[in-house]
C-alpha cells in the first residue's frame, strides 16, 4: 500500500466514524426527546401553537425524512435554527469552536513543550530525588480534577491576589474585527493564562512520564552505546540521539490526549466562564435546545476526529518505517 | 500446591506491588479510603443531608459600630424582655426566665412551668407578668413566680394597664383582662372575631392599649369603656410587635420589613421604606427620635432621623426582642437558626455548607460513590475491553475490522459532552454515570489487549494447543488470557483512577444522581451557591480526597506497569 | 359506660376489621439541582413531612424540558413543583387567576392540575368583563377566597429578587416589583453622579434575538421595549399611563378610541401615524408569532379613523385591555415591516431595529455587548439624564458580580447568588436592593388523581408543609410564604383575608381523620 492510498483510506475511515456518530446522535435525540417544544409552554404557547413550531422545525415529518434532511444539512454545515437563540446554529457554533480550539491547543502545546524536555531531563537524573519529585508532581496534577485545581487557582490568583481575571476571554466591551483581531491582544493573553496553565498542568504528566520511560529504554540500545564509544558529549547523546528516537510514543500519546482534552474542555470552560463549545453544549442541554446541542456535539466530534487524523498523518511523516497496513 | 494458571498469573503482579514502596503507600491510602466508604455511617458524626439548626439564648449588644454577640444565655431561645427602674427580665422558651438587677449579671429564675413564655411586662411597682403557650400566666414579685390558672390558649403578649390589671392577647384573637390580685380573667370581645392571631400589645400615651396582629390588624382597647375597636394603621401585613414610648412616639414592625412609625401621640402612622425585606420581630422607639428594629437572620436596622439603616451584625440568628436600658441596647434571640457556612469547629470538623449541612459527613459519604463508580466502572470497562481485544486479536479478519472500526468511532466521541447528552435524554442516575464512564473508556483497553493478543497468537504454545484440537474459546480464555492478565490488572488500576475523576466531573457539572453525595457533587454545590470564594473549608477537602484516591491508584498501577510490558507506559 | 362504648365504636370505625386500603404512593416532580437548587431541596423537605403523615412519597428531579412536558403537555404527574415568573403584565390578576379556570385544563394549557369549580369559572368571566375597578376587585377577592379552601395549588413562596447598583455612578435607581432594577424606567430616571453618562447593565442572560416577531424571551423584550414605544406604558407603580397615545377613550364596552401624541417620529425620521398603529396590530394578528396571542385575543379589528386616531373593536368586553394589550404591543414602523413577508425567517443581520422609543438601537454583539443611545427627539427626552444604555453579557453570575465590584458595570440585570449578597452588602459603593416578586413557586396537585382528588388530603398535605422554614432555610429569609395566586405585594388585588395553611402536623392529622383516613400499625396512611 502506498502512502497515498493509506491516507485516502484513513480519511474515508474518519468520514465513516463521523457518519456513525451523527446517526447515533440523531436517533438518541429523537428517542429521548420526542417533543422538545415543551420548553415553549412557559412562553405561553398552547398546544396548537407548539404544533406550528414543531412543523417549522420539521419535527412533524416522518423519521427517515428528518434523518436524511439532518444529514444533508450537516454535510453543508447547516444545522438549522437554534431553539433558544432563534438564530442559525452554525453561526454560534463556529465562533465557539474557535474559542475552544485556542484554549485547548495552547494548553496542549504548552504541556508538550514543557513535558517532553522535562521527561528527558528526568530520565537523565533517573533514580535521584529530583526524578522522584518530578514523577510525584506530574502524577499529582494528573490526579487532581481540572475543575478543582481551576477553582483553587481562581481563588488564589483571581480573587485573593487579583492578578488575573476570573472569567471570560476579553474585558467587555471591546471592538474587534474578526477572530484573530480578538485573540491577538494582551487583554486576551491576560484572560487566557490561568485556564491554559490549569489544562497544561493536567496533561503535563503523560508526555513527561512517557518521554522519561522511553528515554530509559533508548539508553540501552546499541546506537547510544556506539555514540558513547565514539566519545560524544553526554548532552549531545541525550538531545540529538536518544530524544529523537523517543519521540514516537509521545506523538502516539498526543492523539489520545487530544481526544480527551476536547471533551474535557467542558469543565474548564465552565469554571473559567470561557465562551467555548463545551459550555455551549452544557447550556444547550440545560435549555433543551436540541439543534444547538446536536450541532455542538457533532462539531466537537468532527474536531476530535480530524485532529486524530492529523496526528496519524504526522506520525507517518515522522516515522517512515510505519507500514501502511 | 499447584495453582490454576489464572491464579498463578495473578500472583506475579501482587508480589511486584509489595516490592515497590510507592505502591505500598498507594495501597495503604486506598485501604483507608475503602474503609471510609465501608464504614461511612459509623464515621460520620452527622447525617450528611440533615440541615443543622440550633436554638440559642443569644444576646447581642450594640457596640460602637456593630452589634456584637455576647455569651449566650443557655440553649433556649429568648422571646421577650422588659425593664423598669433598674430591674430587667427576659423570658424565653420552655419556661426560661432570666432576671437582672441594675448592672449585675443575668440569673436564671425558677418557675413552675415548662411552657414557652412569649412576653413579659413590668409595672411601676416592679411586679412582673409573663405569658406564654398553653394558657400560661406567671406573676412575679421580685422574689418568686406563681402560676395563675387560665384556660388553654397560645398567649402572645401582655401589658400592665395599671398596678393590678393586665391586658393579654393571644393567637386565637383572645383579648383577656386579668385582675392580678383576684386572679380572674375577663374576655373582651374582639371587633373582628375571625380567630386571627394577635401578636403584640402596647400601652398608648392616653392610657388606652393598642393591639396588633396578623394581616395588618390593629385593635384599640379602651379601659374606660372596656371595649375594643378596630383601628386602621395602614398595612395588611402580619404585624409582629409594637412599642410606644411614654411621650407617644410609636413603632410597629412586621413581616417583610414592615415598619410603621408615628412621631407623636396624635401624629399619623407612616409606612417607612425598609432596607431589607425580611421579617422584623421587635422594635423600639424613643420620644427623642431614636429607633431600632430587629428581626430574622440577624437583621438590625436603626433610624438615623431620615431613613432606616441596616447595621452590621455577625449573626444568622433570628432576633426576637429588644431591651433598651439607657444607652445599653440589647437584641435577644433566637429560634432555631441554620448554622450555615460555619468554618470548621469541634461540632463540624470540616464546617458546614450553605444549608448548614455537615461537610465532614458529606466528604466521608462521598467516598462511597467514588469507589463504587471507580471499581464498578473499571470492572465493566475491563470486561468489555478485554473481550473485544481478545476476540479481535484472535479471530482477526472481518471480526477484527468491525470491532476495531467501532473502537475508532469511539475515539471520535468526546467524553463529557456525550455524558451530558446521555443525562439530558435519560435523566441523571447512577446507572447513567457508570454507563457513560464505561461506554467510552473501553476503547483504550480493547486496543492494547488486541495488540498483545496479536503477538501471543503466533507463539508456539498457542499453535500447540490448536494442533491438539483445543476449541477457540479454550485457547482464548485458558491459554492466551492468563498471559494478558498483568496488562488487564494494569488497565484496571488506571481505569479506576480515570473513572473516579470522570464521576467527579459529571457530578461537578450537576449530572450526578440526585440526592447522592459525592465529592464532585460537594464542589458542584459550593460553586452553585456562590459562596465558594470565601468558604475554603467547602472547596478544599473534596478535591484533596479525589486527588489522593486517584494518586494512590496511580502509584499501584505504576508498579504493575513493569510486569505488564516494559514497553507500555502510563498513557493517560 | 355509654361514653366508653361509643368511643370504642368510633375507634373501631378506623381500626382493623374493615378492609382498608393504603393510600396510593405519590411522586413529587421537581427540577434538577443544577436548574434550581431551591425547588429541588424544597421537594425533599415537603416529601419528608408527607412521609411523617404516613404517605409513601418519592421525589423525582427532572430536566426542565421533560418536567414541563410531563406537567403541561401530558398532565402525567401526581404533584409538581414549578414556578410562574412575575412579568409586569401579570400584575393584572387575569393571568394568574386563569391558571385555575377549568376551561384552561386541556392538555398543554395553563391549568394542568385540572381544578374544576363552576362558581370560580363564572366569577372569572365576570371579573374579566367588569370595568369598574372596585367592583372587579371585589370579584377578584371573592375568587381567591373561593378557591383557597380547596387548595388545588399551593403557592409555596415568593422569592425576593436581590439586585445591586453602584451608588458612586448613578442615583435615583428605583426598583420595580417583579422587574428589579432592569425595568424600562430605571434608564429613564437614573441620574449619573460619576464620570460616565451611559448606564451600564450587566447580566448573565441575553436576548434570544431582537426580532419583535420572533423573540419569546423576557430578555429580548426587556431590551426591545426601550427602543420601541407602546401606546400605554405601565408606571413603576403599574398604573397605565398614556405614552404614545395622548388619550384612550372607551366609546362603549367593546369600542375604544385611541388618539396619538402629535409630532412623534421613528428613529429614521419618518413620522409615526395612526397607519403604523393599525398596521402593527393587524400585522401581529396575521402573523404566526404567538407570544402576544393572549393579549391580542380580545381585539377584533383595528381601524384608522384619522391621521392620529385609531379605533379598536373588541370581540368581548375586556377589563385588562388597557393595562395588558395596549402596554405590551410595540409600535412597529409600517414603512419598514410592510415589506417583510416572513418576519420569523429574518437572519440576525436583516432584523430591522427602527423604533420610536426614548432610546435608539446602536449595536448588538452576540454573547458580549449591546448598546442604545438616547433619542433626543423623543417627547420624553428632557426627563432622561443618561446618554445611552449599555448591556454587557457575562458568562455567569460570577462574572457579573466581579464586574459590579470592580466598577465595570453599574447595575445587575439579574438577581445575585445568595453567597454574593453579603459581599455586596459589605461594599460601601454598592447599594443592595431587595425586590419582592409577585411571581411564585407553586406545588400543583393533580386533582384528577388519587389521592389528590380528595380535598381533605390536599388540605392536610398543605398543612404539613413548613413553608416558613423553607423560606428561612432555602431563601435565607429573603422571600415570603405564599397565600393566594395573587401575591401580597400586588396589594390592590390581593385578598389578605383568605384561609391560610400554617404548618401544623396535628391539624393535618385531624383533617385526615375527619375525612375517614387512618393509619396502620406501620404508620402508613390508609382509608
Amino acid at each position: 500500500m502506498t502512502r497515498r492510498t493509506y491516507l485516502i483510506k484513513r480519511v474515508l475511515q474518519a468520514v465513516f466514524s463521523l457518519w456513525i456518530i451523527a446517526t447515533i446522535l440523531f436517533f438518541l435525540f429523537r428517542m429521548g426527546l420526542p417533543d422538545p417544544t415543551s420548553v415553549l409552554i412557559t412562553e405561553g404557547l398552547n398546544a396548537e401553537q407548539r404544533a406550528a413550531v414543531r412543523a417549522q422545525f420539521g419535527l412533524e415529518d416522518p423519521l427517515w425524512r428528518q434523518y436524511v434532511l439532518f444529514l444533508t444539512n450537516a454535510v453543508q454545515g447547516e444545522f438549522g435554527t437554534s431553539f433558544s437563540y432563534r438564530a442559525p446554529v452554525s453561526e454560534i457554533v463556529w465562533e465557539r469552536l474557535g474559542n475552544t480550539m485556542v484554549l485547548m491547543l495552547a494548553a496542549i502545546v504548552l504541556a508538550y513543550a514543557i513535558g517532553v524536555p522535562l521527561g528527558a531531563w528526568l530520565s537523565w537524573r533517573r533514580g535521584s530525588s529530583t526524578d522522584t519529585v518530578g514523577i510525584f508532581v506530574g502524577l499529582m496534577f494528573r490526579s487532581a480534577p481540572m475543575f478543582w485545581t481551576g477553582m483553587i487557582a481562581i481563588l488564589i490568583f483571581g480573587v485573593g491576589l487579583s492578578m488575573f481575571p476570573t472569567s471570560g476571554m476579553r474585558t467587555l466591551p471591546y471592538d474587534a474585527d474578526g477572530f484573530l483581531d480578538k485573540i491577538f491582544t494582551l487583554d486576551f493573553l491576560w484572560h487566557a493564562i490561568l485556564p491554559v496553565l490549569i489544562v497544561a498542568l493536567y496533561y503535563l504528566g503523560s508526555p513527561m512520564l512517557i518521554m522519561r520511560n522511553t528515554m530509559l529504554e533508548v539508553y540501552g540500545e546499541d546506537f547510544i552505546e556506539m555514540a558513547r564509544a565514539k566519545g560524544l558529549p553526554e548532552r549531545d547523546i541525550l538531545y540529538k540521539h536518544a530524544a529523537r528516537n523517543a519521540l514516537l510514543p509521545v506523538v502516539t500519546q498526543l492523539a489520545v490526549t487530544i481526544g480527551l482534552a476536547a471533551g474535557g474542555q467542558v469543565v474548564v470552560e465552565v469554571v473559567f466562564s470561557w465562551p467555548g463549545l463545551g459550555r455551549e453544549i452544557l447550556n444547550a442541554v440545560r435549555t433543551s435546545d436540541f439543534p444547538l446541542a446536536q450541532a455542538s456535539f457533532l462539531i466537537m466530534a468532527a474536531f476530535v476526529i480530524s485532529l486524530n487524523l492529523l496526528v496519524d498523518i504526522l506520525y507517518t511523516t515522522l516515522d517512515p518505517r510505519v507500514s501502511f497496513r | 500446591m499447584t495453582l490454576p494458571p489464572i491464579l498463578r498469573a495473578a500472583m506475579g503482579p501482587l508480589r511486584l506491588m509489595v516490592q515497590d514502596r510507592l505502591a505500598v503507600i498507594g495501597m495503604c491510602v486506598l485501604g483507608v479510603i475503602i474503609a471510609m466508604a465501608l464504614f461511612a455511617p459509623l464515621l460520620s458524626p452527622h447525617d450528611p443531608r440533615h440541615i443543622n439548626e440550633i436554638e440559642d439564648g443569644s444576646v447581642l449588644v450594640r457596640g460602637s459600630d456593630a452589634w456584637e454577640l455576647r455569651e449566650s444565655l443557655g440553649p433556649l431561645a429568648l422571646n421577650d424582655a422588659a425593664h423598669h427602674a433598674g430591674q430587667s427580665v427576659i423570658v424565653g422558651r420552655s419556661g426560661t426566665v432570666w432576671t437582672r438587677a441594675a448592672a449585675g449579671d443575668w440569673t436564671r429564675a425558677e418557675v413552675e412551668t415548662e411552657a414557652d413564655l412569649n412576653a413579659v411586662d413590668l409595672n411601676a411597682d416592679g411586679r412582673a407578668i409573663a405569658v406564654g403557650g398553653l394558657g400560661t400566666i406567671l406573676l412575679g414579685n421580685g422574689t418568686g413566680w406563681q402560676v395563675v390558672p387560665a384556660p388553654e390558649a397560645d398567649l402572645r403578649s401582655v401589658i400592665w394597664l395599671d398596678a393590678v390589671t393586665a391586658l393579654i392577647v393571644g393567637a386565637n384573637e383572645e383579648i383577656w383582662l386579668l385582675d392580678a390580685t383576684a386572679g380572674n380573667i375577663v374576655e373582651i370581645d374582639s371587633p373582628v372575631g375571625r380567630g386571627f392571631p394577635l401578636n403584640a400589645v402596647a400601652l398608648d400615651a392616653d392610657g388606652t392599649a393598642l393591639i396588633v396582629g396578623e394581616r395588618g390588624l390593629a385593635i384599640r382597647y379602651d379601659p374606660d369603656t372596656g371595649t375594643a375597636a378596630l383601628e386602621r394603621i395602614g398595612s395588611s401585613r402580619d404585624l409582629n410587635h409594637i412599642h410606644i414610648a411614654p411621650g407617644g412616639a410609636a413603632l410597629v414592625v412586621g413581616e417583610r420589613g414592615t415598619l410603621l412609625r408615628r412621631d407623636s401621640a396624635d401624629g399619623a402612622w407612616v409606612t417607612d421604606p425598609a432596607p431589607d425585606t425580611r421579617a422584623l420581630r421587635a422594635g423600639w422607639i424613643g420620644d427623642d427620635g431614636r429607633a431600632v428594629a430587629a428581626g430574622r437572620n440577624g437583621i438590625i436596622m436603626e433610624w438615623d432621623g431620615t431613613a432606616w439603616q441596616i447595621v452590621p451584625t455577625e449573626s444568622e440568628r433570628h432576633l426576637r426582642a429588644l431591651l433598651v436600658v439607657g444607652d445599653d441596647w440589647l437584641a435577644l434571640g433566637s429560634d432555631r437558626f441554620v448554622t450555615r457556612l460555619s468554618p470548621p469547629s469541634r461540632e463540624h470538623w470540616f464546617g458546614t455548607d450553605h444549608l448548614g449541612r455537615d461537610l465532614f459527613s458529606q466528604n466521608v459519604h462521598g467516598s462511597q460513590i467514588a469507589l463504587l463508580v471507580g471499581f464498578l466502572g473499571a470492572t465493566l470497562v475491563v470486561l468489555i475491553g478485554t473481550n473485544v481485544g481478545l476476540i479481535a486479536g484472535y479471530y482477526r479478519g472481518r471480526t477484527e475490522t468491525i470491532l476495531m472500526r467501532t473502537v475508532d468511532v469511539m475515539y471520535g466521541i468526546p467524553f463529557e459532552p456525550f455524558a451530558l447528552i446521555l443525562v439530558l435524554l435519560f435523566q441523571p442516575s447512577l446507572t447513567i454515570v457508570i454507563l457513560a464512564v464505561s461506554l467510552l473508556t473501553w476503547r483504550t483497553v480493547a486496543r492494547l489487549i488486541r495488540s498483545q493478543v496479536l503477538s501471543l497468537r503466533e507463539r508456539p504454545f498457542v499453535k500447540a494447543a490448536r494442533v491438539a484440537g483445543a476449541s477457540d474459546l479454550r485457547i482464548m480464555y485458558l491459554h492466551i488470557f492468563p498471559n494478558v492478565l498483568p496488562l488487564v490488572f494494569l488497565e484496571l488500576a488506571i481505569i479506576v483512577g480515570v473513572s473516579i475523576i470522570a464521576e467527579a466531573t459529571l457530578s461537578f457539572l450537576g449530572l450526578g444522581p440526585p440526592q447522592s453525595i459525592s465529592w464532585g457533587g460537594i464542589l458542584h454545590d459550593a460553586r452553585l451557591s456562590g459562596a465558594w470564594r470565601t468558604a475554603w473549608w467547602w472547596n478544599l477537602p473534596p478535591g484533596i480526597l479525589i486527588m489522593t484516591t486517584v494518586l494512590s491508584v496511580f502509584f499501584i498501577s505504576r508498579s504493575l506497569e513493569v510486569v505488564a510490558n516494559p514497553r507500555l507506559r502510563a498513557r493517560q | 359506660m355509654l361514653a366508653g362504648t361509643s368511643m370504642l365504636a368510633m375507634a373501631g370505625f378506623a381500626a382493623p376489621g374493615i378492609a382498608q386500603e393504603h393510600v396510593a404512593s405519590v411522586e413529587i416532580f421537581t427540577t434538577t439541582e443544577s436548574y434550581d437548587p431551591i425547588r429541588y431541596e424544597g421537594a425533599f423537605i415537603i416529601a419528608d413531612a408527607w412521609r411523617e403523615l404516613g404517605l409513601d412519597v418519592s421525589v423525582r428531579p427532572m430536566e426542565f424540558s421533560t418536567l414541563l412536558d410531563r406537567f403541561y403537555s401530558e398532565q402525567d404527574f401526581d404533584a409538581t413543583i414549578l414556578g410562574w415568573s412575575g412579568r409586569v403584565d401579570r400584575l393584572d390578576p387575569q393571568f394568574f387567576l386563569g391558571t385555575l379556570d377549568s376551561r384552561q385544563a386541556a392538555l398543554g394549557a395553563n391549568n394542568p392540575g385540572g381544578y374544576n369549580n363552576p362558581d370560580y369559572d363564572a366569577l372569572y368571566d365576570a371579573q374579566g368583563a367588569e370595568f369598574d375597578i372596585e367592583a372587579r376587585r371585589d370579584i377578584v377577592h371573592e375568587m381567591q377566597d373561593l378557591y383557597m379552601g380547596d387548595v388545588p395549588v399551593v403557592v409555596l413562596f415568593h422569592r425576593d429578587e436581590v439586585v445591586a447598583y453602584n451608588n458612586t455612578q448613578f442615583t435615583n435607581m428605583n426598583a420595580m416589583a417583579g422587574e428589579g432594577l432592569y425595568s424600562e424606567w430605571v434608564p429613564m430616571e437614573a441620574q449619573p453622579v460619576g464620570d460616565r453618562t451611559t448606564l451600564r447593565i450587566g447580566g448573565p442572560q441575553e436576548p434570544d434575538n431582537v426580532n419583535p416577531l420572533a423573540s419569546t424571551s423576557v430578555w429580548g423584550w426587556k431590551w426591545m421595549r426601550m427602543y420601541y414605544d407602546r401606546l400605554v406604558r405601565l408606571s413603576p407603580d403599574v398604573e397605565p399611563v398614556p405614552w404614545a397615545a395622548s388619550s384612550v377613550d372607551p366609546v362603549d364596552d367593546v369600542t375604544i378610541d385611541v388618539t396619538l401624541r402629535e409630532g412623534m417620529t421613528f428613529h429614521d425620521g419618518e413620522p409615526l401615524t395612526a397607519e403604523d398603529i393599525a398596521f402593527t396590530f393587524n400585522y401581529y394578528m396575521d402573523s404566526e408569532y404567538s407570544y402576544f396571542n393572549s393579549y391580542l385575543a380580545p381585539v377584533e379589528s383595528v381601524e384608522v379613523t384619522g391621521d392620529l386616531t385609531v379605533r379598536f373593536n373588541l370581540s368581548e368586553p375586556s377589563a385588562p385591555f388597557a393595562t395588558i394589550t395596549l402596554s405590551q404591543i410595540p409600535i412597529l414602523p409600517a414603512h419598514i415591516w410592510s415589506e417583510i413577508e416572513n418576519p420569523q425567517d429574518l437572519t440576525p443581520e436583516e432584523i430591522p431595529t427602527v423604533g420610536s422609543g426614548p432610546f435608539a438601537f446602536d449595536r448588538y454583539d452576540r454573547g458580549e455587548f449591546m448598546s442604545l443611545t438616547t433619542n433626543r427627539d423623543h417627547f420624553h427626552a428632557d426627563e432622561i439624564a443618561v446618554d445611552g444604555v449599555e448591556f454587557v453579557i457575562y458568562a455567569d453570575a460570577e462574572g457579573v458580580f466581579t464586574a459590579l465590584q470592580t466598577g465595570q458595570i453599574d447595575m445587575t440585570a439579574w438577581r445575585m447568588e445568595p453567597g454574593q449578597i453579603p459581599l455586596a452588602e459589605g461594599n460601601d459603593d454598592l447599594t443592595v436592593v431587595s425586590v419582592p416578586d409577585f411571581g411564585y413557586f407553586h406545588m400543583t396537585y393533580n386533582t384528577r388523581r388519587e389521592p389528590f382528588d380528595d380535598r381533605a388530603v390536599r388540605r392536610a398535605l398543605t398543612m404539613a408543609m413548613d413553608r416558613e422554614r423553607m423560606v428561612n432555610v432555602l431563601l435565607d429569609g429573603r422571600g415570603e410564604v405564599g397565600t393566594t395566586v395573587v401575591a401580597p405585594v400586588n396589594a390592590f388585588w390581593h385578598n389578605p383575608f383568605v384561609e391560610r395553611f400554617e404548618y401544623d402536623m396535628d391539624a393535618a392529622r385531624a383533617e385526615l381523620e375527619a375525612a375517614g383516613y387512618s393509619w396502620d400499625s406501620d404508620g402508613r396512611l390508609q382509608r
